[in-house]
């Protein structure tokens, strides 16, 4: 099987990733002290933690949060920042993690004004001004499109943010071991991140940070921490990771992120980047191809098409059951994107590679979609 | 047509879904072959991409889609909300396909 939807859920793994997890596994459950275990090793949760640090450009990992995804983490923060009846902005390229929770918790946000984006999914710095002409108390953004890759400049979107006095609140989860994230360099008060993507963690692994001095009220509250005896919490004392935590998930991470830190975050975007122009040479000479977002230089490892005559279920129905090639057909969960790219109806069919795809994959995809085209032309 | 039975219909595994349609798999005990897609016809209008390395068809109306590839022990029908009767709708229509092999 060719998997060319590695933006949902990467596949394959490096080989240490598997052997983290198994390790975890089978080793004893480690120590909570109050039990006499404890002692020597490494702590696994710390670990991980400064890894992310290190990785998202953060400066201080002991405000970095596990999470079970990208999705756990929005809602944490919607839910937790101080954004109740005030008015809060996102980018038309966001996904459903962060706009389904932040028009449905309602109780916890204000009215939601999206920001537009032109048509390769690009938020230029300007729109996020005009936005801003009123009040908001933050801005929800992606990093990287994970529909058309773009990459938006947020070095100058946080820098407006800040101006007009809002909180910048940034989306990883396309990004994240893909392209450099500067989280402290960019001013970032409040990040999302996956595992299962770009930094080949198990599905059900992510974090979020949230800049030091700005309080979150938990999302949750529940077993373990540091007062056994302690029922009711003061902002001074808030926790955020009650409850027994996906161990064998976070070592497992700690891997993938260790192995995208040792092969160099910006070598891994240049590999992506080399993959994703070969796909976009290929899929534009073929007849009835439609590639989008063309007028962006540089994107993340994702790319979209359509092809005329063939809706993008049929056409990723043809890949899978044909050529055994999964990629991923639709909205791909940021409905409000394809308003840009004149796509609500039907979507796209998604490519998208890792550190892991190989050119030869690409080429079999090319070879396949060459066949398909044809098809196609003679049907038409 | 080519006699065949439907083993067992599966509600889609498709768990991040796009238009809020329901799915369901028609597992067959014979491959899909050219005669069983023109008899579904009656279902909505017909593509057929007969050039393709396996064939690939699609009958789509306004509230109903079905769509495999020759060769498969199966195909896919979607449907709208309000039409999920169609699912036995389709079991029937295909139980009573001419049997020319002598399988009921």
């Amino acid at each position: 099987m060719i998997n060319l939807n590695q933006a949902a859920t990467t596949w394959p793994k490096p080989a240490c990733v598997t052997e983290a997890m198994t390790a975890a596994f089978s080793a004893p459950p480690p120590g909570q002290f109050r039990s006499g275990a404890g002692g020597d090793g490494a702590d696994v949760m710390e670990d991980t933690r400064q890894q992310l640090a290190d990785l998202l450009g953060i400066g201080n990992p002991g405000r970095v949060f596990f999470a079970s995804g990208a999705t756990d983490a929005a809602n944490a923060l919607i839910r937790g920042l101080p954004l109740a009846g005030r008015r809060v902005l996102a980018s038309q390229t966001e996904h459903n993690s962060v706009l389904r929770p932040l028009m449905n918790l309602r109780r916890h946000v204000g009215k939601v004004d999206i920001i537009p984006c032109d048509e390769n999914g690009t938020v230029s710095p300007e729109a996020v001004s005009a936005m801003l002409e009123d009040p908001a108390a933050a801005v929800f953004i992606s990093h990287c499109s994970n529909v058309t890759g773009a990459i938006q400049d947020l070095a100058a979107i946080g820098e407006i943010v800040h101006r007009k006095g809002a909180m910048l609140v940034v989306d990883v989860a396309q990004s994240a071991g893909c392209l450099p994230v500067g989280a402290d360099a960019w001013g970032v008060d409040a990040l999302i991140v996956t595992g299962h993507k770009g930094l080949f963690g198990p599905q059900g692994t992510g974090a979020y940070y949230v800049r030091p001095g700005l309080t979150l009220e938990p999302f949750r509250f529940g077993g373990t921490g540091r007062n056994s005896s302690q029922l009711i919490y003061t902002p001074e004392d808030y926790e955020y990771e009650p409850g027994t935590q996906n161990l064998p998930g976070i070592a497992a991470l700690g891997a993938g992120i260790r192995w995208c830190l040792s092969a160099g975050v910006e070598n891994i975007a240049k590999q992506e980047r080399r993959l994703i122009a070969r796909l976009r040479d290929g899929l534009r000479s073929l007849p009835g191809v439609h590639v989008y977002a063309n007028g962006l230089s540089e994107t993340g490892p994702v790319l979209s098409f359509t092809l005329a005559g063939l809706s993008p279920a049929d056409l990723a129905y043809i890949l899978s059951g044909t050529y055994d090639i999964r990629v991923r057909a639709g909205l791909h969960c940021a409905p409000l994107i394809h308003r840009a790219l004149g796509t609500e109806n039907g979507g796209t069919l998604r490519v998208s590679v890792s550190a892991l795809t190989r050119e030869a994959e690409i080429d079999q995809f090319l070879c396949a979609m060459g066949e398909i085209a044809a098809a196609q032309e003679v049907r038409s | 047509m080519s006699a065949f039975r439907i083993v067992e219909i599966i509600p889609s595994r498709e768990r991040c879904a796009e238009a809020g349609w329901y799915a369901w798999d028609f597992i067959l005990d014979t491959p899909v072959d050219e005669a069983l897609i023109l008899s579904l016809r009656p279902f909505g209008s017909l593509l057929y991409l007969k050039s393709l390395s396996r064939p690939f068809f699609k009958v789509e109306s306004d509230v109903s889609l079905i769509k495999g590839l020759v060769g498969d022990n199966f195909f896919r029908l979607s449907a709208h909300d309000s039409r999920r009767d169609l699912v036995q709708e389709v079991e029937r229509f295909l139980a009573a396909a001419p049997d020319t092999n002598g399988k009921q």
